[in-house]
């Protein structure tokens, strides 16, 4: 350490150089140099001092004089005084936690003036883990910290969204319209029920969805492997992600502004106008001997420009915090709102949240609590895919149609587009939900090593969605409607009660912590809805938008719970910081599981070896060197309440007797496997940590093999099953999951210029070990899943070419001289029969490609100099092959859609094209099972682009600011890609399909503005 | 702030003491368990009542399956915009899985049969005070469990029975059109045998003796058992049932009025009760959606309409007073329909093709000048005078060709039409100048009552390229027909991959 600060003088501040001192320097540390060049020793011992780090002064840093125990930290205002006994070289040591120690002789004038440096790998850093914390030099299991500060820098809805490419085997896909929720996924799949990891906000198992305000997070863990998650034992499989909210520090109230505003553009297509089209619609229809539309050639609708808009969002943020020596709070209030890129679409946020503290004697006890209002005005129908299915030929408005709006037309323009104008006019839904979420806390230090902690865990949300259907058309040929109101209101609630009891204590070189515990959750839904038809007009525009109004009324209702009991403990073991090791074992009972199948056991162990601390170890330029291994299972019960109850549906009525009257009818529709159980998974991590260069370049590098066995699934029944309602949960496949991931990173502070980079690597491969009802394969939409191979492989014809001419049609033969496509003229597709049996039919169908990323990279760089900050983010994933859903509209030809502008389809004058001759009104050239529609999924994408200049303090003390930045920063402006789609990052919800883009909404292009400032 | 803490200490140890086992013990509070059902006659009916229901889904016979019997055959086509859709009404089966065209009916077919399963297996158990009555709940699933195996045999042949409960696990072996067919005549005779001969009061509506009779001779007339189907209707029109049914005014037979009438040997409850969507939610609706679909462009989907040569065979022959055969204004839409019976189409004048005509059976224009989901209309699955032309065409393949001319007379005669022998007196007593006559009879008679598709396979007009090629030039569909393939519908692929125990039905 001594000889890093002395490594710093050295390089930073050449004595004789006063304009590269100019070019280089922050003022204090050459403040600093001042004091360390006068020379003389002062009689008097007081020292004094101010300590602070890039952004004003620091409060609790620790002070200590070398070689005594005498010591002090900080106050508020960063200032300490000190008063060592008299001696020539006093030397005071600086520490704080996140910041490199700093040894500084005391030479100089006083005040001093001390600037922390913040560390790039510290390892003290705390880390929180379930139930307690570890340092992180002190992790047995994969753990990935992501910083508040990167997650806060984006502009994202929820935390999933903001958590993509900053941390290793974490996969996010945006959901990209107003409100909506990201999907994320933590090593790969583990099962087919979902992918969503477990969310734990400072101790309350709960999700982090668009009620949560991102500006809260004081820091995020994400646990990744079985040791790590194994505490929260039963909801673990897919990952942990742990969210702490901020807290007060000691010291004098802190109010902190933020405010920031965003404009979103959604990616187009480039589609025909009406020439292009007219001609394109009239050569697929002459093709086909179909007398001609009689197009409306006087419309040239844009219907991309009808449906987008320039989205907006504005995010404030305003928080208050601070404590006292034996309190604290934080206090924060945020508001979010975003007007959609789509039109009649938006998301709005209102946020509160109070986190206090306080302690007396041996009781600590505290509180945190948000309340939230969440507001959306939601996407009627798709308008990604309208845009593509309307002709450019439709006005927007016809007043000839009910409602007033254009769509198809028998004779003019035949497609069953839905008008998106019309639609958002004519469908209103808003879904609209308060959510209140907190935890109180209490503490008893019973022994310096013992604390004993109860939790009480509270979380409601109260939900109200609303649908108007006004009376009106956005169709051709659509059935009549009056006005219908629909309303339901849902209430959910959770209670969480937790006891634990942690031990900890040093035994010389040996150290021993432990926590065990209980803990109980009950989860309830309730709902209610209605619905009303022919509702009462509003004269002065509108409706009666109530249920008292209308008539024909129809109602229901559902309830659910779940009760959860859980039993665990952890030990954890240090020898002298080389041997770690580290057990869990939680046992959790569920009510979702049939009598004897509530319980499952789910342990785990890990160990880690820290080589460099061994006394053997004389590897100079390694800082850092450890090993770690682990070995762990977790369960999962990602199922309904009620999945293995068969249950009887009373609701199919029927009708009988002159007076038409109903009887009641009610019989078993869904089946149901009565003896589900926990689904497990077992996991294996390898990891090796190293630093070099002083700390400044790190790696680490993990191989995980998880196996998951009983996955519950609904695994797609026979239809001769009868079965209906959802296909039945059963202990079906086992699943595995290898993985590799590495990351390196570079940071350099030494400088004015301080910069870094780190670059993170996944790999991960899934294979069905085993399938559900004792089956080799099934097949999902084009996919097969097959025993031994990746989950949902496509499963298409073949595509080969285009036939030229008719040589080469009648030329086309199998083995046995049988003609395989007699019927295709030139310009049709050419398949391969890959049976060989003359025919093309289903089982030339064949295993084509993956829809799996073969890897996937994340690369973040840094900079800093002087006041300006600057970051990027790229995420890149490479080697899957996607269905393009969309293209196999606009370029089918056989149906009416729009066309892809600059489509060249075959004619006999352009036959050097790969698309098939336009033919209208048959699939033989469009059909949708052939890799026709496969393509290249990779994609490397700027996620983020920032740079934010800090307001020099000179200026902002003027007006009693403690800081203030600026900052402008862009996301999603790059995509590289081969995809033809409008995003290569869209997400599919079937696993099964994951590939295949059925006209997802895509990532929208940001450009934010923001200010924050604190005073 | 110390009390608080007490609170929450004492909360928390009493939780840790009341953590019982028994919270993990939550009953589903929203509805009956399947071990707590089918055990009294009040669970029978309700059992037996949800498989009435499976003919308000749109796999069954609120929407799909007129696609397959209507416009399959020559008397309807479609001109939908949703190519794939008019494709499967046109031998043109791509996408074997095509939700609509295939999938939906099939996975409803055994969703029904998965109804009356249940009530064959659990019913036997249940003690009933009348046992009459028992033995009626158990009548009514076999008939409707025959219903559903009759409409397999005719679409798919070669269609899996099951007549056990299935676990997820199961998966059935292949059965031939001969077994389906013995297991479809095992269950109406067994219903037959059972089934009440008229229905009092709020009951009406459920299937008569005369209806399982009626069902069991169609089933033998697909097999050519001409005897035994003549036996089977001989209830009926000869028997004991005769009296019960007679011929109604011919427009009766399409509306909302004067349903269940004397005409009518079973039809299907409709009702506009919930408008909602169709399904097994709250409240689902109970309608049928055919009018909205194959009502005309601009009205409502126009996904199917009538070949226009019908309209042609109904003016070939005039009433005994000279007028226009009074079945085509009620069963048609077309250019001349205001010219020659002061009919609009929906409040419209003709505005649509001069080549083109549409469904008008079951339409709701006479009280409504739009259509939606809902209707209330009944749909007659079976009604009298086909009876009559089915006996009259057993009665002629049995060599009895004198015989059946009443018959067809009884169906004329109705709509005021000369005597056959007086139309039609080269006839005489030729079996086939009988059967074609008889064949055109039919059409006339149904045209549009999902009869056309049985018809046209028992006939056997399909099973030559030549026969194929004669019913083209009425329907230019045909001329994608491939005889020994497009006779029946290929199984969904999705069900033949994922059972090992079934084959796609041959040339598919």
């Amino acid at each position: 350490m001594n000889k890093k600060l002395s490594q710093g003088r050295d390089t930073n501040i050449p004595p004789n150089s006063i304009a590269k001192i100019k070019d280089r320097i922050f003022k204090t540390v050459f403040t600093m140099l001042l004091i360390s060049l006068a020379i003389g020793v002062k009689a008097q011992q007081r020292i004094t001092g101010v300590v602070k780090d890039l952004s004003g002064p620091l409060a609790g840093v620790g002070v200590q004089v070398k070689g005594s125990p005498l010591s002090t930290i900080t106050d508020a205002n960063g200032k300490f005084a000190i008063e060592p006994a008299k001696d020539q070289k006093t030397v005071l040591i600086f520490s704080f936690v996140g910041y490199i120690k700093q040894e500084l002789p005391v030479t100089g004038t006083q005040p001093l003036v001390v600037t922390l440096v913040e560390s790039t790998a510290d390892l003290n850093e705390v880390v929180v883990v379930g139930y307690g914390t570890q340092r992180k030099q002190d992790l047995t299991g994969a753990v990935s910290v992501v910083k508040a500060e990167d997650v806060k820098k984006r502009q994202a809805t929820t935390v999933a969204e903001s958590l993509q490419g900053l941390a290793t085997g974490i996969r996010v896909r945006g959901g990209g319209q107003p409100g909506s929720e990201a999907q994320i996924q933590i090593r790969g799949l583990k099962n087919f029920s979902g992918t969503n990891p477990l969310y734990v906000i400072d101790g309350l198992v709960t999700t982090a969805n668009r009620d949560f305000n991102p500006a809260d997070i004081e820091s995020i863990q994400i646990l990744k492997d079985a040791s790590a998650a194994a505490i929260y034992g039963t909801r673990a499989a897919n990952g942990v992600i742990i969210i702490t909210t901020k807290k007060g520090v000691e010291g004098p109230t802190k109010i902190d502004v933020s405010a920031k505003t965003t404009i979103q553009t959604i990616p187009r297509y480039k589609l025909a106008e009406t020439n292009e089209f007219a001609t394109l619609n009239n050569m697929a229809y002459d093709n086909a001997n179909v007398k001609r539309q009689n197009l409306d050639l006087t419309t040239n609708t844009d219907w991309q420009d009808a449906a987008y808009r320039t989205g907006l969002v504005q995010d404030y943020s305003l928080s208050f915090s601070g404590g006292g020596k034996d309190n604290s709070y934080f206090i924060s209030a945020g508001y979010f709102d975003n007007k959609g890129a789509v039109i009649s679409t938006g998301f709005d946020r209102v946020n509160f949240r109070v986190n206090t503290k306080t302690t007396k004697g041996i009781f600590t006890i505290g509180e945190n609590l948000a309340i939230s209002n969440a507001k959306a005005d939601e996407m009627s129908g798709n308008p990604i895919l309208s845009v593509v299915r309307l002709l450019p030929t439709i006005p927007v408005y016809n007043p000839a149609n009910p409602g007033g709006y254009g769509y198809g037309d028998e004779a003019r323009a035949r497609t069953f587009g839905t008008n998106p104008v019309a639609i958002a006019d004519l469908e209103d839904r808003t879904n609209e939900n308060l959510r209140i979420r907190g935890n109180i806390f209490s503490e008893l230090q019973l022994l310096p090593s013992l604390k004993y902690k109860v939790s009480l865990g509270y979380e409601t949300s109260r939900d109200h969605y609303s649908y108007l259907r006004k009376p009106g058309n956005w169709t051709l040929n659509q059935a009549y409607d009056p006005a219908i109101i629909n309303e339901n209101r849902g209430e959910s609630s959770t209670i969480l009660i937790e006891n634990t009891l942690s031990f900890n204590k040093d035994f010389g070189k040996h150290k021993i912590s432990a926590v065990a515990g209980q803990s109980y959750q009950r989860d309830k839904y309730a709902q209610i809805w209605g619905t009303k038809r022919n509702i009462l007009a509003n004269p002065s525009g509108g409706y009666y938008d109530v249920l008292d109004q209308g008539n024909e009324p129809q109602t229901g209702g559902f309830k659910n719970r779940t009760d959860l009991i859980s039993y665990f403990g952890r030990v954890e073991y240090n020898y002298a910081d080389k041997y770690l090791l580290n057990g869990v074992i939680r046992t959790d009972g569920v009510s979702r599981f049939g009598k004897d199948h509530k319980f499952g056991v789910f342990p785990s162990v890990s160990g880690a070896w820290r080589i460099s601390k061994e006394d053997f170890f004389k590897v100079q330029w390694i800082d850092d060197l450890k090993l770690r291994a682990n070995y762990g299972t977790l369960g999962s019960s990602n199922i309904g309440p009620y999945d293995y109850i068969a249950f009887i549906n009373t609701f199919p009525t029927a009708v009988f007797g002159p007076g038409q009257s109903v009887q009641p009818g009610a019989t078993q529709v869904r089946l149901a496997n009565p003896d589900l159980r926990w689904e497990e998974v077992t996991q294996q991590n390898y990891g090796l940590d190293a630093a070099f260069l002083k700390n400044r370049l790190t790696i680490s590098a993990e191989y995980f093999i998880s196996r998951t066995k009983d996955v519950l699934l609904q695994y797609p029944l026979l239809l001769s099953t009868g079965n209906d309602g959802g296909n039945p949960y059963v202990n079906g496949a086992t699943l595995g999951n290898k993985g590799f991931e590495f990351t390196v990173g570079y940071q350099d502070n030494r400088a004015a210029l301080k910069y870094g980079a780190t670059a993170n690597l996944t790999t991960l491969r899934n294979k069905v070990i085993d399938l559900g009802y004792g089956k080799n394969k099934t097949f999902v939409g084009n996919t097969v899943t097959e025993i031994g191979q990746p989950i949902g492989m496509w499963y298409v014809l073949q595509t080969d070419g285009i036939f030229q001419n008719a040589q080469e049609i009648a030329n086309y033969k199998n083995a046995a001289g049988k003609v395989i496509q007699p019927t295709a003229q030139p310009g049709d597709i050419r398949f391969k029969d890959n049976n060989g049996d003359g025919e093309i039919t289903n089982s030339d169908k064949v295993v084509v490609d993956s829809p799996w990323a073969k890897y996937e990279l994340g690369l973040n760089f840094n900079a800093s100099y002087k006041n300006f900050t600057f970051n990027m983010d790229w995420f890149g994933s490479f080697g899957s092959k996607v269905f393009n859903g969309p293209r196999s509209v606009t370029d089918s030809f056989s149906d009416n859609s729009n066309y892809r502008a600059g489509i060249q389809p075959w004619t006999p004058q352009n036959p050097n094209t790969d698309v098939p001759r336009a033919f209208y009104g048959s699939t033989i050239n469009s059909r949708g099972d052939t890799d026709r529609w496969l393509e290249n999924g990779s994609f490397a994408r700027l996620k983020y682009i920032g740079i934010s200049y800090n307001i020099p303090d000179q200026l902002i003390k003027k007006i009693g600011f403690r800081n203030a930045q600026i900052s402008v920063s862009g996301q999603n402006l790059i995509t590289i890609t081969k995809y033809t789609g409008l995003d290569p990052e869209f997400s599919n919800n079937s696993i099964f399909e994951k590939g295949y883009d059925f006209g997802a909404f895509p990532n929208l292009r940001m450009v934010s503005f923001g200010l924050q400032f604190g005073f | 702030m110390k009390k608080a803490l007490l609170t929450l200490l004492i909360s928390g140890a009493f939780v840790i003491s009341s953590c019982k086992k028994s919270l993990l013990d939550q009953d589903n509070p929203n509805t009956l368990t399947q071990e707590q059902f089918w055990k009294t006659e009040s669970d029978a009916q309700k059992g037996v009542n949800a498989i009435y229901h499976m003919f308000y889904q749109p796999g069954s016979w609120s929407r799909w399956i007129y696609f397959r019997l209507d416009l399959t055959s020559d008397e309807g086509f479609s001109k939908s915009p949703w190519i794939e859709l008019a494709d499967w009404t046109r031998f043109q089966y791509v996408n074997y899985n095509f939700w609509e065209g295939n999938q939906v009916s099939y996975r409803d077919t055994y969703k029904a049969i998965f109804r009356c399963n249940q009530v064959l297996t659990y019913v036997p158990d249940i003690a009933f005070a009348d046992q009459n009555r028992k033995a009626q709940v158990l009548a009514e699933a076999k008939f409707l469990r025959g219903l559903y195996y009759y409409y397999a045999a005719l679409l798919w042949e070669n269609f899996p029975i099951v007549t056990t409960l299935q676990s997820p696990t199961d998966m059935p072996q292949q059965s031939s059109l001969a077994q389906v067919w013995a297991q479809v005549e095992k269950d109406f005779s067994e219903a037959a045998a059972v089934l009440p001969a008229q229905w009092n009061g709020n009951d009406i509506g459920r299937p008569t003796k005369g209806a399982a009779f009626a069902f069991l001779g169609k089933t033998y007339m697909q097999q050519k058992k001409w005897g035994d189907a003549k036996t089977a209707f001989d209830y009926l029109v000869t028997g004991a049932g005769a009296s019960f049914y007679d011929l109604v005014d011919y427009k009766d037979n399409f509306r909302a009025e004067n349903e269940n009438n004397k005409e009518s040997v079973f039809e299907i409850q409709f009702s506009d009760a919930n408008k909602t969507a169709e399904g097994d939610g709250p409240s689902s609706n109970m309608g049928n959606n055919r009018a909205q679909f194959f009502a005309p462009r601009s009205i409502g989907w126009s996904d199917g309409q009538a070949r226009n040569w019908l309209v042609g065979e109904f003016k070939k022959e005039k009433t005994v007073d000279g007028k226009i055969d009074p079945r085509l204004r009620y069963s048609l839409f077309y250019p001349g329909l205001e010219a020659d019976f002061g009919d609009k189409t929906y409040g419209r004048s003709w505005q649509w093709d001069a080549d083109e005509a549409w469904f008008r059976k079951y339409s709701r224009d006479y009280m409504r000048s739009n259509e939606d989901y809902f209707s209330q209309v009944n749909v007659r699955m079976i009604r009298y005078s086909d009876i009559l032309l089915m006996y009259a065409e057993a009665s002629n393949e049995l060599g009895q060709t004198a015989a059946a001319y009443q018959y067809v007379n009884r169906v004329r005669q109705r709509v005021n039409l000369a005597p056959l022998a007086t139309a039609y007196p080269a006839i005489g007593t030729d079996q086939g100048l009988f059967r074609e006559r008889l064949k055109m009879e039919r059409a006339l008679e149904l045209c549009g009552e999902s009869v056309r598709w049985a018809d046209l396979k028992r006939w056997g007009d399909l099973d030559t390229q030549a026969g194929v090629a004669k019913v083209a030039l009425r329907d230019p569909d045909f001329n994608n027909f491939v005889p020994g393939k497009h006779i029946r519908l290929p199984l969904p692929q999705l069900e033949v991959e994922n059972n090992k125990n079934l084959k796609q039905n041959p040339n598919y």
